[in-house]
């Protein structure tokens, strides 16, 4: 036998399926010639292949016949995240990005997340941590709210009303909850102040932070978020980071509360998040001179401000005082907004 | 024959950057992913199917279900196309068998395979070949993920071994012999009876 035994049949399967670069598919016709039992079984191969292929002609007759309706209809599938101004678009994203998710947890909705809340619970808390902006905005509470007594610490209101409205959904199920999470956040990115940058330029006052509205739209998309990976993890999804441009709004708006949060005194630091253009911050005292820097991904970044990373734990490069860059870490950590 | 005619190399990075925007409700994202793979998953369809009908419905499922489920996908496990290519499979060989039970049911024949092809088996086509192509098709969907991917690769999007163990990230020789195994498992899927001098002749 002249020809190689083993290496052809090695080839078979992949000859069979047309799948054998040029140079190849002349050595397998020769070895056929001179081996009976190498010739059976390629004979045996490319029938199957001949019956798994039909007809001639068949595959590929029809499959160019291309109806345009097939991507419209897929489209209905599910709503695309709305268009709104720019502010509104990282909320918007991170709507559409928990309605995604929420299509996974059939079965598993009381798959314990964070705090005491299990995922039920986690969507009733952003129900009513969209409250607050849905309010000042002019739209009407989902579920009916007890009297806050005059002079209540945002705080102490706040963890009543969040409080009261998951005990509230808890009782109803998880796609009621959906549902009415799912309502306001539409009715939110509808109104006139997500889609007109100028009417979401007033600042006012939110769960203890005064922003323009706008930011209070990023706020949210951040909050979203961070709960929609909460989610994720408790169900062993990886939720993706939002999309870039949106990542960085959310990172520029942290960059300024902790900025606000830390003051003129602290020691300065020089701050950079990796990836941005001109994602380069002195924080603290301006008055000094640099004492460390520190550099952080944005991803970590934003899951540091939302508490999400002990301040220890970050995965961070810096250099020079330790103490001036655990005093920023620490900070961070201690926004705890969401 | 590659059904395929846009795409080329798979990249990780690129498919994770698009279920990301899926994920996030951009609808451009979808239209991407329709443009390059829209002509392979009608093509599996219409292979498995026979019917440039249901290779329609099927593809609307397929990407209906990227879009409305795109956890259901994850770059870690695999390409994007080899996912849509076993989903497009995976449904045409559901339609093909709720087809058959329908004509069953309805009792038009007691065999509901005669009535499979809903445009009449082809001039080269008799029905004992398309009883043995829907065993097949039913065999393939159920081969072992490592074997099915490299088989889609091969047949349905007409890559040589070689392009397919660079878009798997194996070896060639682990592509070889991953085709060669598969195919010995579907061809026996349809031997009746086992011949005893090819069991020999491994």
């Amino acid at each position: 036998m002249t020809t190689d035994h083993d290496g052809v049949r090695e080839l078979l399967g992949a000859w069979a399926f047309g799948a054998l670069r040029p140079e190849e598919e002349r050595s397998v016709p020769r070895h056929l010639a001179e081996c009976e039992s190498c010739a059976a079984e390629a004979e045996r191969l490319r029938e199957t292949v001949r019956l798994l292929d039909g007809p001639r002609g068949t595959a590929m007759s029809n499959g160019s016949g291309e109806s345009g309706g097939v991507l419209a209809l897929a489209l209905r599938a599910r709503p695309a995240a709305p268009r709104v101004a720019a502010h509104a678009a990282p909320y918007a994203a991170a709507v559409a990005g928990l309605q995604a998710l929420v299509r996974e947890l059939d079965g598993r909705w009381s798959t314990p997340v964070v705090h005491d809340w299990d995922a039920h619970a986690t969507v009733a808390h952003l129900l009513a941590a969209d409250e607050p902006l849905a309010l000042c905005l002019g739209l009407d509470a989902r579920v009916p709210a007890s009297a806050v007594p005059e002079g209540t610490r945002w705080e102490e209101a706040w963890n009543t009303r969040t409080a009261e409205m998951i005990a509230h959904e808890l009782a109803r199920t998880p796609e009621e909850t959906v549902a009415d999470w799912s309502a306001q956040a539409g009715a939110l990115l509808a109104t006139p102040e997500a889609r007109d940058p100028e009417r979401a330029a007033h600042a006012t006052t939110l769960m203890g932070i005064r922003l323009p509205v706008a930011d209070h739209f990023l706020v949210r998309g951040f909050e979203t978020w961070i709960h929609t990976d909460d989610i994720g993890r408790a169900l062993g999804l990886a939720v993706p980071p939002p999309p870039e441009e949106h990542l960085w709004q959310l990172v520029r708006l942290a960059v300024r509360i902790l900025d606000l949060a830390l003051g003129t005194t602290a020691p300065p630091v020089l701050f950079a998040v990796a990836g941005g253009e001109d994602a380069q911050w002195v924080l603290g005292s301006e008055d000094e001179p640099v004492r460390a820097e520190l550099v952080l991904e944005p991803v970590d970044f934003c899951l540091l401000v939302g508490g999400r990373y002990a301040p220890e734990e970050v995965p961070r490069g810096a250099t020079g005082d330790e103490g001036a860059v655990r005093n920023v870490l620490e900070r961070a950590a201690a926004l705890s907004w969401l | 024959m590659p059904l395929e005619t846009t795409g080329t190399s798979v990249e990780p990075a690129a498919d994770a950057e698009l279920q990301r925007r899926l994920v996030y409700g951009d609808e451009s994202a979808l239209t991407e992913a329709y443009a390059a793979y829209s002509g392979l998953v009608r093509g599996v369809a219409v292979r498995v199917t026979r019917s440039p009908a249901a290779a329609e419905d099927v593809a609307q499922e397929v990407f209906a279900q990227l879009w409305s489920r795109p956890y259901g996908f994850d770059a870690r496990r695999g390409s994007l196309r080899t996912w849509l290519s076993v989903l497009a499979h995976r449904r045409a060989v559901d339609w093909v068998r709720s087809e058959a039970r329908h004509r069953k049911a309805a009792g038009a024949d007691d065999s509901a395979l005669q009535a499979i092809p809903d445009t009449g088996p082809g001039p080269d086509e008799t029905v004992v070949d398309r009883e043995r192509s829907l065993l097949l098709h039913s065999a393939l969907a159920e081969l072992p993920q490592s074997q099915r991917e490299v088989v889609h690769l091969a047949f349905f999007a007409g890559r040589t071994y070689r392009q397919a163990a660079v878009e798997l990230g194996i070896p060639e020789g682990t592509a070889k012999t991953r085709l060669r195994s598969a195919l010995r498992k579907l061809a026996e899927s349809v031997a009746d009876p086992p011949d005893p001098a090819l069991e020999r002749g491994a």
